[in-house]
């Protein structure tokens, strides 16, 4: 072949095949994406679609009515990451319920909150365990060093999610998918190769310029190739066999449970929940609250803007009663969500 | 467990004369510092500038300052960046009961030590005591007055196409600093605020260039928004060079842990200047031959592509817009 | 869905190190990766080092274009 080499970037804006959907999984990599101006460089045939691995999107209504009312009706201190604070529930956000006068506070990681909580005997605290497989092992240590040392006053209120049950309910949705680096940095390559073999394409892709411009021309060139295709384009941080002690801890402290998704419904054996031998740390349980769903706003179509099946555009609330200052919909709310990335890039 | 300020020192009687004499005029003595009602100045002849601020923040200490200093440098830059030189200051203190003397003597003392370096006197003050749990240790208001210097008209509304936008500082450290002192995150960072008096900042770059169209204190919403800002007042579009915004590496570290970006966070001792771009390199050089501006640098220029939208270019070409800042910083993690 | 943080390793003890990322230290587990040294870059998410990794993204990049032609 006498053609010469070409760059990442000359690939991508070269392509001149069929149209392409490609779905990024991850919302830091929508994050990414859109702070690097990526989209600008694709070609008219290139589609990228924005999935749901945003855990504050994919949080249901009922879960943060469930904080709110550990916050406010049970006078917990609610420890969180800052990603939640400002998520619409079905009444408040736990922003409102802290102009309320309720003790909600930020945390860099779960053992923060259950430092917090050995320091302050006298509080109860409750740590809000959202996230992915990369979020949950922190989650794990923390209960798991809370019960190793009879800590009375910690517990976890869990809405955990999975990837493997989302990417079945995701399959057609896109002809590529780019995988969630950090996730898989846990979780290996299993599950993606699986997946190609099952005929769903895609690549496990890093967060660095390079390293995305990368794993879009190699889904462009895999997928003029024709074959299904799983590729780890993310190596330097993704093993074969992922993080073992990571999974180990998951395995020990929680199990699968099925899980509701905002948007996509309850997906079966898609969430993690305590072990029964933790459940004394499982927040429901010890603070004795009603297990809620919420009452999402009607209109609201965040589901299929989680699906691909629709553009934030398309939703009739998007930049008119839901913006970032006034979300309703839990993917205007975080800065990973497409619908604030829509609205903030105006793209 | 030393001596603290209580309800009767905001009373009025006695102990709030002690107090006046003790702490603030012990610190603010000055010729024009007034025992009566409403002290008397001579402004001069020509344009005044006059502001007001008030300042609250926790923890009212932190590294690089103190809510003391904060007030002076907040109102002394406002008045700077309409290119006028402070004179006169007043402030209003609100103090919780039970507050440590030692500890607002130290604000005086910032307060006196940041107004000398720039030459604003203070002439009038107020102190009022509030109950426990009323204010958050001690509020401080600061209005200012200053003389404006002779052709110098700045405005966020006079940003023109093809104008330079300069920063004199490295970005974000007041904010970063603040963030780090109250959220109890865990990180920890060699970072001090860069709060600082930008009087005879400002007065290097009038001296160096007579066309400065915009100069803009970039405190809360940090560079970001005040671009934002500019960008309408001005109808005209921004375009900044991402690798040229100068950010100190730790305060990078920090934004890179918790997914914020610097150009969001406060700064209290750093400017946003838009000029021609004749002027750029004087205005730098005076910059980086002044104490505060040795990290001043070119971010980008004014256009007039997509007036009121701040675009970025980014590290690999691209064009980007700036997301419109809003509401409360949040650390991203999860 | 999950920022993820490259930092350097400057201390380890007790299944706990103190990460340096360009100057913001700060204490994380490493409970959960095997043999960690000081000097040993890790990638961390919500105050865990959830891999051991390659400064660099130079290497890994290059690869993967020799591959595709």
């Amino acid at each position: 072949m006498e053609e010469k080499k070409l760059t990442a970037r000359e690939i991508i804006e070269g392509y001149k095949g069929p149209k392409l959907r490609i779905m990024e999984v991850c919302g830091t990599h929508t994050h990414e994406i859109f702070k690097l101006g990526i989209r600008s460089l694709l070609p008219e045939n290139i589609e990228l679609i924005s999935g749901p691995g945003c855990p504050v999107c994919v949080t249901p209504v009922g879960f943060i009515d469930m904080a709110v009312e550990l916050a406010l009706d049970k006078g917990c201190v609610v420890c969180t990451f800052g990603d939640l604070i400002r998520v619409p529930g079905s009444m408040r956000s736990l922003a409102d319920a802290r102009a309320e006068g309720a003790q909600v506070k930020i945390v860099y990681t779960a053992t923060d909150a259950l430092d917090y909580a050995k320091q302050n005997p006298e509080k109860q605290v409750v740590f809000l365990s959202v996230g992915f497989e990369t979020t949950t092992p922190g989650t794990c240590l923390a209960v798991k060093k809370a019960k190793e040392e009879g800590v009375q006053n910690f517990s976890v209120l869990t809405a955990n999610k999975t990837m493997p049950k989302a990417y079945q309910a995701l399959k057609g949705s896109a002809d590529a998918f780019l995988y969630p680096g950090h996730v898989n940095a846990i979780t290996g390559e299993d599950d993606c190769r699986k997946l190609a073999e099952e005929g769903v394409s895609g690549v496990i892709a890093g967060f660095t310029p390079k390293e995305l411009l990368t794993a879009l021309a190699v889904v462009i060139k895999k997928c003029e190739a024709g074959e299904p295709f799983f590729v780890n384009c993310y190596p330097r941080v993704v093993t074969a066999e992922g993080n073992i002690p990571s999974k180990r801890i998951i395995d020990e402290v929680m199990e699968p449970c099925d899980s509701q998704w905002r948007g996509l419904g309850t997906i079966p054996m898609s969430g993690l929940k305590l072990r029964d031998e933790f459940s004394e740390y499982d927040a429901v349980n010890k603070h004795g609250i009603e297990v809620t769903e919420g009452t999402p706003n009607p209109a609201c179509r965040c589901g299929e803007v989680l699906q691909g099946k629709c553009k934030p555009e398309d939703c009739p609330l998007f930049g008119k009663v839901c913006t970032p200052q006034h979300p309703v919909g839990a993917c205007m709310v975080s800065n990973e969500g497409s619908c604030s990335a829509y609205y903030q890039y105006k793209m | 467990m030393g001596e603290t300020v209580k309800l009767a020192h905001g009373a009025g009687g006695k102990q709030t004369s002690e107090l006046i004499e003790k702490v603030f005029k012990a610190h603010f003595a000055n010729p024009e510092f007034t025992a009566d009602d409403a002290a008397v100045l001579d402004v001069g002849s020509g344009k005044i500038a006059m502001t007001t601020d008030g300042f609250i923040v926790s923890p009212f200490e932190f590294p690089g300052g103190n809510i003391g200093k904060l007030s002076i440098c907040g109102t002394v830059n406002d008045l700077a960046c309409m290119g006028a030189k402070p004179l006169y200051m007043t402030c209003g203190f609100v103090i919780e009961e039970g507050f440590p003397l030692e500890k607002l003597e130290m604000i005086a003392e910032a307060m006196e030590k940041t107004a000398a370096e720039v030459g604003v006197r203070i002439v009038a003050g107020d102190t009022k005591v509030a109950g426990k749990g009323q204010v958050d240790n001690v509020f401080i208001t600061t209005t200012g007055i200053g003389a404006l210097t002779e052709g110098v008209k700045t405005s966020g509304a006079f940003a023109k196409p093809g104008d330079k936008i300069i920063v004199t500082g490295d970005v974000g450290r007041h904010g970063c600093t603040i963030l780090l002192e109250r959220e109890d995150l865990g990180i920890e960072a060699d970072i001090k605020s860069d709060c600082a008096p930008l009087w005879n900042t400002v007065k290097s770059m009038l001296d160096a260039s007579s066309d400065i169209h915009v100069i803009r204190d970039a405190t809360r919403g940090g560079v970001g928004t005040v671009l934002y800002e500019i960008a309408a007042e001005s109808n005209v579009g921004v375009r900044l060079e991402s690798t040229s915004i100068p950010v100190d590496p730790a305060v990078a570290g920090v934004c890179g842990m918790l997914g914020l970006d610097p150009l969001y966070l406060a700064n209290e001792g750093t400017m946003v200047v838009i000029a021609p771009a004749a002027e750029a390199d004087a205005i730098l050089e005076a910059l980086h031959n002044d104490k505060y501006g040795k990290n001043a640098a070119v971010i980008g220029e004014i256009t007039d592509v997509m007036p009121g939208s701040v675009v970025v270019r980014t590290e690999i070409g691209t064009e980007t817009l700036l997301p419109q800042p809003g509401g409360e910083l949040l650390p991203r993690i999860c | 869905m999950c920022v993820g943080l490259a930092a350097k390793v400057v201390g380890i003890k007790d299944g706990v190190a103190v990460v340096d990322a360009s100057g913001a230290k700060r204490e994380v587990s490493a409970e959960l990766i095997e043999e960690l040294e000081p000097g040993d870059f890790v990638m961390v998410h919500a105050g865990i080092a959830i891999a051991k990794i390659t400064a660099d993204d130079t290497e890994e990049t290059d690869e993967l274009m020799e591959m595709l032609v």
